[in-house]
């Protein structure tokens, strides 16, 4: 009997494991895809070998990168973008850690309270949450990006916008700022050289501005682990959850076991009392029991294995109300080289609350080309789906595709494109979620369909994404952008929250304000379905660690008798020598 | 605004609905209800046929693929000359953009053949009705690719995705131009201008109603009613693939070394060089402010 399992080892689980085995519970971690212990002779910069959506070392399937990827129904033009794998998406994340805007969360009451999607928020308030972002931001930690030149070029923009730069951690109005990120700044040669023999730990430390945050960070070279410039929790809280007993006092080291997909959980009386999982390799199935179950597999799979292990949804909002930001890209074309493909992957950002997030992005090649094809709108000038939108950028929506393609990409064009993602504040509708499929079971049980009506989203929702089109493309053309086109993209579920959301209404929620399960017992979500909404645009990383901080700190004190420690105590940051050192006697 | 009406093209005639379940023959035992593995009787004499016709249907599905790798990024290859865009320099077929689209279907999605085998099903009736045709070398009989499609249903192999792809993409080029049914490529869609290889796509994502029928009228309950979704899904999936695909090392990956023998055409193209483990881009901080300011 473990005190506690944790279901998935991705943004979220890693929290609630580290947080408990410092505390000396027994945390056992089980996470479905690989582990990729050594990224160095893992992982490449390639985009083929990273990111191929079905073969890439970063993809949705089982540990074995020989075998299939896992099949995900999406009945609509769509890409759901999550990983398996020890660190979950996190692995290909740009580490952008804001906080949420305080309006999506009750007793808002400021002039803005109407502004956000006010039937779906929080059920505590943004105070609340405060000390548990500050112990995540210290223990990843979390630092003010460095600019390169596409934020240079960025920021050039932002400044005709009329809006102030934000120098605070908490965004209170429209305003623009270099990224907080989890990622280590630059030090000693790095982001200075190319040279190899410079590129190497110590002589360089924190982020290399190598461009590769889409696959995946090993930098500097020879850096242990835990100093890795990106903080993806592969590289901050899992080894420190490793190593819990080397660097606190009482601390116990949690196990964790990959290529291990959950396919039940056990309840009785009411209560969780444990999980079968199977192991890829072998196909054999285990069992474990524990006082405290935690689901932390993601948006689409937590609901699948709530579905598949035949667990209560009393009021059927299980898997309902995903969020996903009503994703778009707008990308400016410029005259003169922005640095697309180099440095940290998106290091600068405007807010706009109750409207949503601007972000810069940055990508190599292909990737970039995958980005310009993820359409709602059809074939650029070819047809349109019934789209086509026009606006203030250049032509109608569309896919860049063919000729354009060949003439906007070539020689040098790809370092010449300025992306900006839009992050829309969606609102939760019931009707986008996950659901069984009704294609074939896999080894795992039936799989889930993520059902994204991209059309029929709420008038805020819609208008919050046209809003921010139009100021991204404000934006570009404030910055010197030649030509400026918008994507209108398909469902891309990559920021995708509250599929098993925490909330006031009882009606309309599946956790209560602890993230436990309403309907069973000693069954807890850690991940980005226990959001409550979208967080009203900014990227749900940080907000899930500080909210899975705050759910571990509950099952401590309710289900084990312990003593609350965040609004007490200080956090040991994961870049600490001393897990470090374990992490090398453990040959990671 | 209102939706543009769809590309015109002749209907499916009504009698392939009510022809299908005798098109199909021996093929079309055991599908009631079919959650398990569809599998005929072996017929003797089959396989040998099989073997005939399944390289020419490898052969035609690497080919449409081709020609999307050629409508993804035109380059100086004969697929980008006939769609009637070359370009002076290597493109997506080049960078083996259409080989890695078939070898992404055929080897890692996890494709159910319970979907996969009523579709073929469907596609027989469609490239029926289109007159699809075959290279001349194969047995009279096998001479048209709903024959080889049919025979191809008798046996127990698994139906490789990358052929209902390439069908599919057949069938939806005879609809936009029915002479796409025989001439020089062995896939339809490579027989296509440019234009035309949009007006494919439009269909496939505007989910024409009479194909959509079609498809949906061979798939086992409950699965009725996800074709459409299943289309869109399919033809935005095969553009965003191909365009990654023509910009990336694959043609030039050398698995065991996991590292590039050559620099890949799309680096080429671009100019771009991802191998280095830092870059030289560093330009300080923004306004010179290192850390968040107070805490609001």
């Amino acid at each position: 009997m473990r005190d506690v399992i944790v279901v998935g080892a991705g943004g979220g689980g890693p929290v609630v494991a580290k947080e408990l085995a410092e505390r000396g519970l027994d945390v056992l971690l089980l996470e479905a895809g690989p582990r990729h212990a050594h990224p160095r002779e893992e992982w490449t910069h390639y985009e083929n070998d990273a990111n191929h959506p079905l073969t890439g070392f970063f993809r949705f399937g089982p540990a074995d990168r020989a075998k299939s990827a896992w099949f995900r129904e999406t009945p609509q033009s769509s890409f759901v973008m999550q990983l398996s794998g020890v660190g979950g998406t996190t692995q290909h994340y740009f580490a952008n850690s804001p906080r949420a805007y305080p309006g999506v969360f009750s007793g808002c009451s400021g002039p803005d309270a109407g502004a956000y999607d006010i039937r779906h928020r929080f059920p505590f308030p943004y105070a609340e949450l405060v000390p548990y972002y500050e112990w995540v931001e210290a223990t990843l930690p979390v630092r003010t990006a460095a600019m390169g030149t596409k934020e240079e070029v960025y920021f050039q923009g932002c400044e005709t916008l009329g809006i102030p730069v934000q120098t605070a951690l908490t965004t209170t109005g429209d305003s623009y700022r270099p990224q907080q990120n989890a990622i280590l700044q630059p030090g000693g040669h790095a982001g200075r050289t190319s040279d190899p023999r410079l590129l190497v730990f110590p002589r360089s430390t924190g982020c290399t501005f190598c461009g590769h945050c889409s696959q995946g960070c090993m930098q500097p070279v020879r850096a242990p682990r835990n100093q890795f410039a990106k903080r993806s929790t592969d590289n901050s809280y899992v080894p420190m959850a490793l190593t819990a007993d080397a660097w606190s006092p009482g601390g116990r080291a949690a196990e964790l076991i990959t290529d291990a997909f959950v396919t039940r959980v056990h309840t009785e009386a009411g209560a969780a009392t444990g999980v079968t999982w199977r192991t890829g390799a072998t196909g054999e199935s285990h069992r474990e029991d524990a006082r405290v179950v935690v689901l932390a597999g993601g948006c689409t799979e937590n609901p699948r294995l709530w579905h598949n292990s035949g667990l209560p949804d009393p009021n059927g909002w299980v898997g309902r109300g995903l969020t996903d930001h009503h994703l778009d890209f707008v990308v400016g074309v410029f005259d003169h080289d922005v640095g697309n493909s180099r440095g940290a992957g998106s290091a600068a950002r405007c807010d706009f609350p109750g409207r949503g997030a601007l972000e810069q992005t940055g990508f190599p090649p292909a990737l970039q080309a995958l980005i310009l094809t993820t359409s709602d709108s059809g074939i650029r000038g070819a047809y349109t789906n019934g789209r086509g939108l026009y606006g203030p950028w250049d032509g109608p929506t569309g896919r860049v595709f063919g000729p354009r393609l060949a003439e906007l990409m070539q020689d040098g064009g790809h370092d010449r494109l300025l992306n900006i993602l839009v992050l829309t504040d969606d609102d939760v509708q019931p009707g986008n979620r996950v659901l069984p499929s009704a294609f074939p079971a896999d080894a795992h049980g039936p799989v889930p369909k993520v059902e994204v009506h991209q059309r029929r989203r709420s008038a805020r929702t819609l208008a919050n994404r046209e809003f921010l089109a139009r100021k991204a493309t404000a934006l570009l053309r404030g910055a010197g952008a030649r030509a400026v086109l918008r994507v209108d993209m398909f469902p891309v579920p990559l920021h995708v929250q509250s599929s098993l959301r925490t909330g006031l209404d009882p009606g309309t929620s599946v956790l209560d304000a602890d993230c436990r399960s309403r309907a069973v017992d000693r069954l807890y979500v850690a991940d980005n379905s226990a959001l409550a909404n979208s967080l009203g645009g900014p990227n749900p990383t940080l907000t899930t660690q500080a909210l899975a901080t705050r759910t571990a700190e509950r099952v401590f004190t309710r289900v084990f008798g312990g003593d609350p420690w965040v609004r007490t105590g200080a956090p040991v940051v994961s870049t600490d020598v001393r897990v470090s050192r374990r992490l090398a006697d453990l040959g990671l | 605004m209102t939706e543009p009406l769809p590309p015109s093209s002749p209907p499916l005639p009504r009698r392939v609905f009510l022809a299908r379940t005798g098109v199909l023959g021996a093929a079309g035992a055991g599908l009631a209800g079919a959650r398990g593995r569809v599998a005929a009787a072996p017929v003797p004499g089959v396989e040998e046929l099989i073997a005939l016709v399944r390289p020419v249907l490898t052969r035609l599905a690497l080919d449409a693929f081709r020609g999307l790798a050629a409508f993804a990024l035109p380059g100086d290859d004969a697929h980008s000359r006939a769609q009637g865009t070359p370009r002076g320099r290597a493109g997506g077929v080049a960078a083996e953009a259409g080989d890695l689209v078939v070898a992404s279907l055929d080897r890692f999605v996890p494709f159910p053949q319970e979907v996969a085998r009523p579709l073929t099903m469907a596609l027989v009736t469609a490239t029926a009705e289109a007159g699809i045709g075959l290279p001349r070398h194969l047995p009279p009989e096998l001479g048209r690719l709903d024959a080889a499609l049919r025979l191809l249903l008798r046996g127990d192999e698994k139906i490789p995705l990358s052929f209902v792809a390439a069908v599919l993409l057949g069938v939806l080029a005879t609809r936009v131009h029915p002479a796409a049914a025989d001439g020089p490529f062995l896939s339809p869609f490579s027989r296509l201008s440019y234009r035309d290889k949009t007006r494919v796509f439009e269909l496939l994502e505007h989910t024409d109603s009479d194909l959509v029928a079609l498809l949906d009228t061979h798939l086992p309950q409950p699965l009725r009613g996800s074709v459409s979704g299943l289309l869109k899904y399919l033809g935005s999936g095969l553009l965003s693939l191909v365009s990654f695909g023509c910009f990336t090392e694959h043609a030039v990956w050398d698995a065991g070394r996991r590292d590039i023998t050559a620099l890949p055409v799309g680096w080429r193209l671009t100019g771009y060089d991802g191998r280095a483990d830092g870059l030289d881009d560093l330009k300080g901080y923004y306004r010179g402010r290192k850390e968040a300011v107070g805490h609001a």
